[in-house]
């Protein structure tokens, strides 16, 4: 804990997850000595996970969710993933204590964690590059402002956090999803093998390959491979799936030059009109509402979209009336977040004398497969989706509603049923202007700080897009052999609930209409960073994850350069 | 196992050589670390009278009766039974339980001269029989109407199957000696030898 308020850093990282570990882990190795500060509670890698590993029968209620504990205290968090339950509930935010606001009628579910590693502990773990369509779709169709960055600018960054972060998956060439630097891909369900084989034969226009997720299947150092145990979400004591806490802390500690501040709720940055930049980080401990404040010779807002967004906003002054570094006034706009949802579920009756060993802690994956040389003509929508899938032997899990009593209802319900493959459909979202957060002008929470408020739809071109990954998702499952194919019903899923919020401070040649230039340097404060999901200029179809390390990895790279040559 | 064996045991694990080459694989003590609570099934519960404890646990036999292993009394079923409807049902769902209860309490004997648990496996299983066959329409029953917590105006019968088949599932006797559980594979494998009497693997929730 530190105890002086006039301790001097020279980088001050706001945010522990993704994007502020990989900050924290860049600019110590370079020599900097960085203060990471985290709004949640302290947690120690591995002995902190309590759920990790406990058998069904130790769980409360054998695994059924408290009800109401989750409605009362959880209402957003318990809706926004499958994962919230309660091994896992220890990472995330009481809704109650920390409440925000939407407009009238449009619902924005805001998945937040409350520890240290942020969502880095409970996220999905899938790892895709951006490809060189992604970086040139805006300037391709209008939509949005042109990336500053193209595809051969970032891609030595994601070599680079690749490899220490460790991807598995399989090379497949494909234009669309570039290949990632690989361990060895986790190996396939026979029936996976099955589908693959019909699907190159009856849909020779998709490619299905393997998920790529940020779990090791070959030892790095202090992490191990996985073991397969299957819940990640626990959080993993091996290190096997990344996370700040797992790998990228651990290499910032090991330099000595990171001091970590739990419990440190960022109310906002100080500009100093004389010097251009920001001197200073105010900040309100959370247990006991003390207020403090840090000064650095540069800061990294890593606090994910919204939370570093409304940090922005907060911290206007005389110089900047509508937030810090928002000349453009489009801070806060152009928010995205993918839709998600099930696009169809098929039942399979093949390879139902193959089993298996091990959890498998990922589905597969089949890339984009829409729109790829240009705008395809019997589409109604531009851009695409990819499917992410999944692969389950039916058990008593899924049949616990069978009629039938005695010695044969138990035979049946304690053997494996038919195979399911499901294919759940990611998919783009453009930026526009009105889907946006703001600050509200009544409310506060807690801290004082003002509640983010949030006002977001979705577009016709999402809505086609989800229909068509629907249509699709049918055609594909028969082509892969389903007996039984059940379609998606094309609902949308809510704002927020992809929990790939991003956009609000994007990135852009133009400091008119862009909050940061291409080294996600604020346009107007020369000092200031942001790294995380805030900086996106478009959203891609893929999990943007890995994105937001690449793109922290380089500005941490460009920043340390900046103040060798004596310019920050 | 204390915060000191976990730290111990981690430190093995982070430690060079991999899990596999050393044969290392976390015994169960070693695995339920924070989650060392006792059983949920043993927990305390006082809520039905002796006599519903005994009809409860009769009926639950009837669904997953004893065979070659466990069956649902000797997974603790009853008990979780027990505590799920004190304290996890919410009052619309108790008041649905007390009253498909109360009827098995009060019309049996009088239809069959004999309580519930007293009478034979076969008039046990008539008598089950017809009550799912009354709600035989229930959407309970619909394929696939699984992924939810629980469907609150469910009828007694759909909830006391409901709680039957899960707490013996996620018992420790029903995972281990009826399915099979391994909670650290160490490798996968999509694709090993199935037998028609092999039984699924137990999953974490």
């Amino acid at each position: 804990m530190i105890d002086s308020k006039e301790l001097d850093f020279d980088a001050i990282v706001v945010g522990s997850g993704i994007s502020g570990g990989w900050a924290a882990k860049e600019l110590t190795e370079k020599g900097l000595k960085v203060l990471v500060l985290e709004r949640g509670k302290p947690m120690e890698a591995g002995s902190g996970y309590l759920g990790e590993h406990a058998p069904n029968w130790k769980l409360p209620f054998q695994g059924k969710k408290p009800r109401e504990l989750y409605e009362t205290q959880y209402p957003v968090q318990s809706k926004v993933t499958h994962s919230f339950n309660e091994a896992t509930r220890q990472f995330w935010n009481n809704d109650m204590e920390n409440p925000y606001a939407m407009d009238e009628g449009k619902p924005f579910l805001w998945a937040r964690s409350d520890v240290v590693g942020g969502r880095s502990l409970i996220w999905g773990r899938q790892t895709y590059r951006l490809s060189e369509q992604d970086f040139e779709a805006n300037a391709t169709d209008g939509h949005g402002i042109p990336w500053p960055v193209g595809y051969k600018d970032i891609a030595p960054w994601y070599s680079y956090v690749e490899k220490f972060a460790g991807i598995n998956g399989k090379k497949e060439g494909l234009p669309q999803l570039p290949d990632s630097e690989f361990q060895k891909p986790m190996p396939w369900f026979a029936i996976e093998e099955t589908i693959h084989e019909r699907l190159k034969k009856k849909a020779p226009d998709v490619t299905l390959t393997n998920g790529r997720v940020a779990i090791l299947t070959e030892d790095l150092p202090g992490r191990k491979a996985c073991h397969y145990c299957g819940p990640c979400a626990r959080g993993c004591s091996t290190g096997s799936y990344f996370s700040s806490q797992s790998s990228t802390l651990p290499a910032a500690q090991a330099t000595g030059n990171l001091t970590l501040r739990a419990n440190s709720v960022v109310d906002r940055l100080e500009y100093d009109s004389e010097s251009g930049k920001v001197s200073r980080v105010h900040v309100i401990d959370a247990e006991t509402k003390e207020r403090l404040s840090f000064t650095a010779k540069i800061f990294f807002l890593c606090a994910s979209t919204v939370g570093s967004t409304q940090i922005l906003l907060n911290s206007a002054s005389e110089d900047f009336p509508d937030g810090l570094a928002n000349s453009s006034g489009v801070l806060g706009r152009f928010m995205m977040d993918h839709t998600l949802g099930l696009s169809g579920v098929g039942l399979f009756l093949d390879n139902m004398d193959s089993y298996y060993h091990g959890n498998r802690p990922t589905g597969l994956y089949i890339p984009r497969f829409r729109n790829l040389e240009g705008q395809d003509d019997d589409l109604d929508f531009v851009r695409g989706y990819g499917y992410q899938t999944v692969t389950l032997r039916t058990d008593w899990q899924t049949n616990y509603n069978s009629k039938g009593f005695g010695a044969s209802f138990k035979d049946s319900l304690r053997k494996p049923g038919p195979w399911i493959f499901a294919l759940a459909g990611f998919t783009e979202c453009l930026p526009r202007e009105s889907n946006r957060m703001y600050l509200s002008k009544d409310k506060v929470d807690r801290y004082g700080i003002p509640q983010v408020v949030f006002d977001f739809e979705w577009s016709e071109n999402e809505i086609n897009l989800r229909k068509d990954a629907t249509k699709q998702a049918d055609r594909l499952l028969k082509a892969a052999g389903a007996v039984l194919a059940i379609g998606g019903d094309d609902k949308m899923s809510t704002p927020g609930e992809g929990i790939h919020e991003m956009g609000t401070a994007r990135m852009g040649a133009d400091p008119g209409e862009s909050v940061l230039n291409a080294y996600n340097q604020t346009h107007d404060v020369p000092n200031l960073f942001v790294t995380d999901g805030s900086f996106m200029t478009s959203a891609s179809c893929v999990n943007p994850s890995l994105t937001y390390m690449a793109f922290t990895a380089r500005a941490c790279d460009y920043a340390v350069k900046q103040i060798a040559e004596g310019r920050l | 196992m204390n915060r000191r064996e976990f730290l111990q045991c981690a430190a093995i694990l982070m430690s060079g050589a991999t899990a596999s080459q050393l044969g290392f694989t976390l015994n169960e003590e070693q695995t339920v670390y924070l989650a060392s609570a006792p059983n949920y099934n043993t927990n305390p519960v006082d809520y039905f009278s002796d006599g519903q404890r005994k009809i409860v646990a009769a009926m639950s036999e009837v669904i997953i009766p004893r065979t070659d292993t466990p069956g649902a009394i000797d997974a603790g079923v009853p008990a979780y039974i027990e505590l799920m409807v004190a304290n996890w049902f919410n009052d619309g769902e108790r008041v649905i339980f007390n009253a498909g209860l109360a009827d098995i309490e009060s019309r049996i004997p009088v239809q069959y001269g004999k309580p519930f648990n007293q009478l034979s496996a076969q008039q046990q299983l008539e008598i089950m029989e017809a009550l799912e066959e009354a709600e035989s329409d229930s959407p309970w029953y619909e394929f696939g109407n699984v992924l939810r917590e629980f469907i609150s105006d469910a009828p007694f019968i759909c909830q006391f199957k409901e709680l039957t088949v899960w707490g013996f599932f996620t018992s420790q006797e029903g995972a281990t000696q009826v399915l099979r559980y391994d909670p650290m594979p160490m490798y996968f494998d999509g694709d090993t030898a199935l037998t028609p009497q092999d039984s699924s693997w137990s999953t974490f929730l």
